[in-house]
């Protein structure tokens, strides 16, 4: 195979993936990204640089815990910025989360990282719990007991809101692991 | 879908229920600008070898099958040093006319014969020297010689000569060998006229005796 082909084998073989584009915005969003779209865009350049590993036949999961892993580190620098006291990069919010139901944001925001990501894998990115295993990198046996568990911590935390422990960030999503 | 009421309670509060609609042609141009990853080549080749071996398996595979097929339409099949062998053994039971000999029998060393060629070979070589001495006893007028040739060939006949059932081809092997060297003709009248070529031989008229002679006679 010439080196021309190759590149566009590689292209069609990533125009699969980078159909998924405005899903990864979109779950950027949903965590809380102040800069979603640079998110977005920089999951696909890691696709494109190791599309080896990204699976051929479901993309998703491989795509959200690479955006996950780049949330978590926006996240880190902006906590950085603002413990040397400097102003946060000027960026937009993510106004989304402002609309969330308080009482479900703080129930959500009282289950561990883990927890949180299961519910939400299930519930806003839709992915079965075999997809959602895979994004979080845990075999779907433990994801199913992990879900359940969060389910019921979170049902508890709606039904009794003064068990809610404090947000560590008030108005976005613990996404960090545990 | 889930029936479970807290996923779909988180569901409905989705703050980004849809994907998010990107114009990209941009974005995609300028990230596979950049060198593709250099283990999809590595891929390439792997499911290029892997695609050969299967191709090189299925060669294999159709070769022995018919392997297997010539190994089955000759009968038992033999390597060249075993028919050699064969035509060894049949020159100890078989004889010659006085003054001739056995010829070299060349046999190409890849080759596969049915068991029992070697001593078949023998028994034709037997036959057109047997064949060749009666025609020069009828030139040299020594009529004892070619009666004892007419014998041999008669017995050769009977002995060292069998005819595959109707429709079956030279190439048919007896399901009982006999020990001895033996040479199959097909039922086609081939061994009718044979004998037939012997009795006008005897009666006096050799022509198709010697035509035989000629035509068979090793080069």
């Amino acid at each position: 195979m010439t080196p021309e082909l190759e590149r566009r084998s590689a292209e069609e073989r990533f125009r699969v993936v980078f159909q998924h584009l405005g899903t990864v915005t979109a779950y950027a969003r949903r965590r809380g990204s102040r800069d979603a779209d640079g998110i977005a865009a920089e999951v696909m350049t890691v696709a494109w640089r190791r599309l080896a590993d990204v699976p051929r036949d479901d993309p998703r999961p491989w795509l959200y815990a690479t955006a996950r892993n780049l949330v978590l580190a926006e996240r880190r620098r902006a906590a950085q910025t603002s413990d040397r006291g400097l102003e946060p990069e000027p960026s937009s919010p993510a106004p989304e989360l402002e609309e969330l139901d308080p009482a479900l944001s703080r129930a959500l925001r009282s289950l561990s990282a883990l927890d949180q990501e299961a519910l939400l894998l299930i519930a806003w990115e839709d992915l079965t719990p075999s997809q959602a295993a895979r994004a979080l990198g845990i075999n779907p046996t433990a994801f199913r007991v992990r879900l359940l568990r969060a389910r019921r911590r979170l049902r508890a935390s709606l039904d009794d809101p003064g068990a809610e422990r404090l947000p560590a960030h008030p108005g976005q999503l613990d996404v960090e692991g545990t | 879908m889930t029936s479970d009421p807290i996923t779909l309670r988180l569901r409905r509060a989705n703050p980004v229920p849809r994907a998010v609609a990107v114009e990209a042609d941009e974005l995609f141009a300028a990230i596979t600008a950049a060198r593709p990853d250099r283990r999809l080549r590595r891929e390439v080749r792997h499911r290029q070898r892997v695609l050969v071996v299967a191709l090189v398996l299925l060669v294999m595979a159709l070769v022995a099958s018919t392997a297997l097929a010539i190994s089955d339409w000759l009968g038992e099949a033999v390597k060249p040093s075993v028919t050699k062998q064969e035509y060894l053994a049949a020159q100890k039971e078989l004889a010659l006319p006085p003054g001739a000999s056995w010829p070299t029998f060349r046999i190409e060393p890849n080759s596969v014969t049915g068991r029992g060629a070697g001593g078949g070979h023998a028994v034709l070589v037997a036959q057109n020297a047997w064949e060749c001495y009666w025609v020069h006893a009828i030139r040299e007028g020594d009529n004892a010689a070619a009666a004892r040739a007419q014998s041999v060939l008669t017995g050769l006949l009977a002995q060292n000569v069998l005819e595959a059932p109707v429709g079956a081809s030279e190439n048919w092997t007896p399901p009982n060998p006999p020990d001895r060297p033996y040479v199959v003709f097909a039922a086609d009248g081939g061994l009718d006229w044979v004998r037939q070529t012997y009795a006008l031989a005897a009666a006096g008229k050799p022509l198709r005796l010697i035509q035989s002679c000629n035509a068979n006679a090793p080069g």
